[in-house]
């Protein structure tokens, strides 16, 4: 077992058999579901023609991020040399890899005919957006998992190559989902403004997700991080948000100030069916923890960084909800003729009024919900594999006594 | 070369939905699909109102936002200029749908034996005979009835339209009747501004 002097007097405690037994237990059921899906084909998920990706392409976007900014935490404090970054660097790497991991299931259960999915190796377009998404997450992972390897040997030197290969991928992991959106000329997505939005909201959600997950082990002794790191963590999760929030006020108000067609979009967002989530992000995804954290105090007491961060990270989850379905809602916002908006934009004015889109059916969010709990699962059985190893490790132990 | 096409004349649409029916005939799509739909519209208020027809289906651009977004390169152009999916390429990841601004491209959510037409019955003997052809998992759409097409004929929304407002040809033979009427009636693409450099023309919106 790990040292318990790194954790502090009391003892470590490692996640218990039966936590992972039940996270198990959920991702059987969500396998059960998938096999379902499998066998009765899309028809049991709540998607249609007029609004064909949900909520996994959802989450999909969504992980992606969250693994981005955890990746681009980690190999910064490397590539720039900020030491007391570098203590976190182990959790941050494997909670990235996790997250991609999920991003890539996402993706796999949204597929209608995976059978055929060996003809993206046989026949590749390489002007679909989606094969750049397979590249570069590929080498993504690959990174990802010999970070890993090389933060637990300790080898200092890999560590400090493999982070300045690290951080340019890790950006462009999202850029190129943001680009799957994006370069589609016919959606509301059709924004260049796509891949910064997308990176600056990987850093706030990925970093708030990274401080989550370091109290969450430091409540169990897994792993200490010590007041002063969250406290600077939590700095620089302030500035990721007011970045954010910078670039997402870039676009709404190019969308809204001409009046024109995509003004409606923005009416579906700030008033219409989706403005729900539009306003979640906005006054608590962005807002609320801006505040929280744009002051040192509040940056010293755990339980208002704690809170700041699930906003952040909840947020951006409704952002991407937000992304995703308003673009179903106001389709082909420039150019369509009236009678074609008409005909696919029935109620979208009607506040808070998803459903008649898209509403996720029962299996669906069975599928979600076991995708979400192997990703818990396979982080627990990592942070008590690798982090008690780490521990052991005399450098860390030193700079952690060192901090105080 | 040769590049089929096609030219729509609104003003002259009944919007009776024939060409709906004959695609869906010919083409033994499955329940709930329309390869060939006529949107209609209300414009004004009355006694200055009035209905309006679009009759809509894959466009067939030569720019096809689809075939760039395709991972695989199931959607493709075809020797007659056209776009078409192979079913056997397809991943099902539906990134066409998304890129297709006509909304012409509908997914096989399910399989056509558990979605007979006649809900509550048997799949009819001929739904039987072709429902191969559909498989699920796989994104469809308007083909130009290439197989019509290979043995001379027309089009079946053409063949079958009452009013005649549909014109079919190729429009890389400057001497063909349907470049002859794009020319004469002024016919343009929709939303001819995104670029896509579609094969269907239309004249007549309003």
């Amino acid at each position: 077992m790990a040292k318990t002097d790194i954790a502090g007097t009391a003892p470590r405690r490692p996640f218990s058999k039966t936590m992972l037994a039940v996270f198990a237990a959920i991702t059987a059921v969500g396998v059960g579901c998938w096999v379902w899906q499998l066998m009765s084909g899309l028809q049991v998920t709540g998607l249609s023609d007029t609004n064909n990706w949900g909520s996994y392409m959802i989450f999909f976007m969504f992980f992606v991020g969250l693994s981005a900014g955890g990746l681009i935490v980690a190999s910064s404090a490397h590539v720039f040399n900020i030491e007391p970054f570098k203590k976190v660097a182990l959790p941050a790497v494997i909670c990235s890899t996790v997250c991609i991991c999920l991003a890539a299931a996402f993706v796999l259960v949204d597929l209608g005919g995976i059978q055929n999915i060996w003809r993206l190796f046989t026949g590749p377009n390489f002007a679909s957006p989606l094969i750049w998404d397979v590249c570069v997450i590929s080498l993504y992972l690959i990174i990802n998992i010999l970070d890993i390897v090389w933060i637990v040997k300790g080898d200092e030197r890999k560590v400090n190559v493999l982070s300045r290969f690290a951080l340019p991928t890790a950006i462009a992991v999202h850029s190129v989902t943001a680009w799957i959106f994006g370069l589609q000329i016919a959606r509301t997505w059709n924004t260049a403004i796509m891949a910064p939005i997308f990176v600056a909201s990987a850093c706030d959600s990925g970093l708030a997700l990274l401080i989550l997950a370091l109290v969450w082990l430091e409540r169990r002794n897994i792993f200490r991080t010590g007041e002063k790191l969250f406290k600077s963590l939590s700095g620089l999760l302030a500035v990721f948000i007011a970045v954010d929030a910078f670039f997402i006020g870039c676009e709404l108000l190019t969308m809204g100030y001409p009046g024109g067609s995509e003004a409606e979009a923005l009416k579906v967002m700030a008033f219409g069916a989706t403005a729900p989530f539009f306003w979640f992000e906005v006054v608590f995804g962005l807002v609320v923890p801006f505040v929280i954290l744009v002051f040192a105090k509040n940056r010293e007491k755990r339980g208002l960084v704690i809170l700041a961060s699930a906003l952040v990270v909840l947020g951006v989850f409704c952002k991407r909800v937000w992304l995703m379905l308003t673009a179903f809602i106001a389709p082909y916002a420039e150019h369509v003729p009236t009678m074609m908006t008409d005909y696919l934009s029935y109620d979208a004015m009607t506040f808070g009024s998803v459903a008649p889109f898209y509403t996720p059916t029962l299996p669906e969010l069975g599928i979600t919900v076991g995708v979400l709990a192997l990703g818990v699962l396979v982080f627990m059985v990592l942070c008590n594999v690798l982090l008690g190893k780490a521990s052991a490790d005399p450098a860390p132990a030193v700079a952690q006594k060192s901090e105080g | 070369m040769t590049h089929y096409g096609m030219m729509i004349d609104v003003s002259t649409c009944a919007g009776c939905d024939a060409c709906v029916m004959a695609c869906k005939y010919q083409n033994a799509t499955p329940h709930g699909m329309y390869w060939c739909k006529v949107i209609k519209g209300e414009y004004g208020t009355y006694p200055n109102s009035g209905q309006t027809v679009l009759p809509i289906g894959c466009q067939h651009c030569t720019n096809a936002p689809c075939v760039r977004a395709c991972p695989t390169g199931a959607s493709h152009y075809d020797e007659n200029g056209n776009v078409q999916v192979d079913y056997d390429k397809c991943i099902g990841c539906r990134m066409c749908m998304g890129a297709c601004p006509y909304g012409a491209r509908e997914f096989n959510w399910g399989s056509m034996d558990e979605n007979p037409y006649y809900e509550g019955f048997e799949q009819t003997p001929y739904e039987q005979m072709r429902a191969s052809e559909h498989p699920r998992g796989v994104v469809e759409k308007c083909v130009m009835c290439n197989g019509r097409t290979a043995q001379g004929k027309e089009p079946a929304c053409v063949q079958t339209c009452i009013t005649k407002s549909r014109v079919f040809g190729d429009l890389d033979d400057p001497d063909s009747e349907i470049c002859k009427q794009i020319a004469e009636k002024g016919a343009h693409p929709l939303m001819e501004e995104l670029g896509t450099r579609p094969s269907v023309y239309y004249v007549g919106l309003q």
